[in-house]
């Protein structure tokens, strides 16, 4: 919801003249389109499909915490580096270079969370039967 | 979760892989400049994110939970749904592969089209199952 808030305050400031840089774009695409709606996504499936882990544990839901960290990391640095990674500066291209990796992992510790748990009822019973 | 439903989920979620490794790519290349071609993945991981990703994964989840009809065929017609899957696949695949030139001009107007079938299909599925149930 915060990443909504962002997004939707630099499409407004994007419509005045004196703040249209180019970056700002992207900017507003990704902090809409990952931070709000990929991440509600993420959210919503994490709570609601078959298959979670009922007991709350950093060790129980690991890979759920690693991608909502490096989801959020990754995209926090995005928008801090982005601006500045024009100038040849070599701390903020690291950085930028170290946000994309950040976003690629969000998504592979996301999809080993929830892979198997895309299942069918069938399945999702036996699942059930076995953890008790 | 139903066949389509899971289909429809998986299918998303190997998009979401794909289109957050082109986005990574690019952006890398945004700092390093290692290979200007690379900006031409741009349009496919526009497309992979928002229509393979997060639009496909919302059908899928909306099939699975939406209120049923009452008897056997709770979702209406399952062939119907598993068709809406291919063509809405298709259209992303005539899509992206009609921004390399690997298919003639018209390659991604009939991706749009048979992208906008399986969203046509998605909603007469789904219109009478947006109900209350104080009625």
């Amino acid at each position: 919801m915060i990443f909504f808030v962002l997004s939707l305050i630099t499409g407004v400031i994007m419509q005045f003249e004196e703040f249209t840089f180019p970056v700002l774009l992207p900017l507003f695409w990704h902090m809409l389109m990952l931070g709000w709606i990929t991440q509600i996504i993420m959210g919503l499936s994490l709570w609601m499909f078959p298959g979670r882990k009922t007991e709350e544990s950093f060790r129980n839901q690991i890979f759920a915490w690693l991608a909502f960290s490096c989801l959020n990391t990754g995209l926090i640095l995005r928008v801090i580096t982005e601006p500045f990674v024009t100038y040849q500066n070599t701390f903020f291209k690291a950085l930028l270079a170290v946000s994309a990796v950040l976003q690629v992992l969000a998504a592979v510790f996301y999809i080993i969370e929830i892979w198997p748990r895309v299942l069918s009822k069938k399945q999702s019973i036996q699942k059930r039967k076995e953890a008790r | 979760m139903v066949f389509q439903s899971r289909l429809m989920i998986r299918l998303a979620l190997m998009y979401f892989l794909i289109g957050s490794t082109l986005g990574g790519l690019i952006l890398t290349n945004k700092a390093y400049h290692f290979d200007s071609s690379l900006w031409e993945l741009l349009p496919v991981h526009i497309e992979f994110m928002i229509f393979g990703w997060i639009i496909q994964f919302t059908l899928g989840v909306a099939y699975w939970i939406l209120p049923r009809f009452f008897g056997e065929d709770g979702r209406g017609k399952t062939w119907l749904a598993t068709i809406m899957v291919l063509l809405f696949n298709l259209g992303i695949w005539l899509v992206a592969s009609s921004q390399y030139g690997l298919l003639p001009e018209k390659g991604a107007l009939i991706g749009r089209i048979s992208e906008a079938a399986a969203v046509a299909i998605f909603i007469s599925l789904h219109w009478k199952r947006v109900l209350t149930y104080n009625r």
